[in-house]
């Protein structure tokens, strides 16, 4: 929650119609930033402007308006900007991000405490931790299914990896309705999600799970992490061609 | 509401044709883990893979076979397990049980 005093405000400028991974980009920085537990954030939408390849972008009447810049707006302390200012570049494209030093004069109220921030991913090896969530695919958070939810906040919080499984047939504490008939069960409506990491990782998580998931089962069991490789990191291992 | 304990959980491993009297063998486990009170059971069917046996199952939609591999996840108590196990021992003909111990947070509405 921010606290009256010094703050950073960050601004980010986007045209309309990008996309990243298929929604448009805002939408996409904006779910970063909110399951990053940013204090709050604000999109506009321009009606004209001009971005780096000097186009003049504007609403107009008769023809479709494209590429309309849209402003993102949020407010944080440093050291949060810090921690997610690197994923946000990446985000961000070819637009551009500007921060300014800004004087909270009084916070917003009602912000909930999020989660702590926690590190970006890195290796890891030995000793860990697998999250098993057992929930409904009928179940909603934010009018979207909660599995896609609690994947996209696992992605946001750095997560290493998470596999959703759907079950053909089973039942749950929240499918008690069923518990009077035996054999009457809830169809194509298991969905286990598995996801890996390190123990303290995990638990910074679960303040976010525990907002998002109403019903539901969440298990830890210890692992041994044998082979945790990603493809971006070997690509850059690959040996450069003889010169 | 949000419970916390540890109990246990119980990955079942055989084939999707596995019958036990005449009903699928995934569908008679369930049967039981119901009457055991078990609150957590979920079948999954797999897209490949091999058992005891090494004979390959895989789940093809061109020959309609019905022979993929299908894994049992439970999450139940200490006793419950201990009153399941004979269970699957008769009715598991061919097949692998993995037992872990698990912390549980359940959620609950009201």
């Amino acid at each position: 929650m921010l606290q009256p005093g010094k703050a950073v405000k960050v601004t980010i400028y986007l045209s309309d119609g990008a996309t990243h991974h298929g929604v448009p980009l805002y939408s996409s920085i904006l779910d970063f930033l909110f399951y990053r537990g940013v204090a709050g954030a604000t999109v506009t939408k321009g009606i004209a402007g001009f971005g780096a390849d000097h186009h003049m972008h504007a609403a107009h009447l008769v023809e479709i308006s494209d590429r309309l810049p849209i402003k993102i707006e949020f407010i944080e302390t440093r050291e949060k900007i810090d921690a997610i200012l690197s994923k946000l570049e990446e985000l961000a494209g070819t637009g551009l991000i500007e921060m300014q030093e800004t004087t909270v004069a009084k916070p917003a109220q009602l912000s909930k405490t999020k989660q702590p921030l926690t590190p970006a991913h890195l290796k890891i090896e030995g000793h860990a931790q697998m999250m098993r969530i057992f929930v409904s695919e009928e179940d909603q958070w934010k009018s979207k299914p909660l599995h896609e939810a609690l994947v996209e906040a696992m992605r946001a919080n750095d997560i290493a990896g998470v596999t959703v499984y759907r079950g053909i047939l089973g039942y749950g504490a929240h499918r008690r309705l069923h518990k009077d008939k035996p054999l009457t069960s809830s169809r194509h409506g298991s969905i286990m999600l598995s996801a890996v990491d390190t123990a303290e990782k995990l638990r910074a998580f679960l303040p976010l799970v525990d907002q998002m998931v109403a019903e539901g089962l969440v298990v830890f069991s210890d692992v041994e992490i044998i082979k945790y490789a990603y493809r971006a990191l070997e690509t850059e291992t690959i040996p450069t061609p003889a010169q | 509401m949000k419970e916390e304990f540890t109990a246990s959980l119980l990955r079942v491993h055989f084939g999707e044709d596995d019958r036990w009297q005449g009903h699928p063998l995934h569908e008679a486990i369930m049967a039981k883990c119901q009457e055991l009170g078990i609150e957590e059971v979920v079948v999954f069917r797999g897209i490949e893979g091999y058992g005891p046996s090494t004979r390959i199952r895989r789940s093809s939609h061109w020959s309609f076979s019905k022979d993929a591999p299908m894994q049992m996840s439970i999450v139940a108590t200490e006793e419950q397990v201990a009153r399941l196990t004979p269970s699957l021992d008769e009715m598991v003909a061919e097949g692998l049980v993995a037992a872990s111990t698990v912390e549980v947070i359940r959620y609950s509405r009201s």
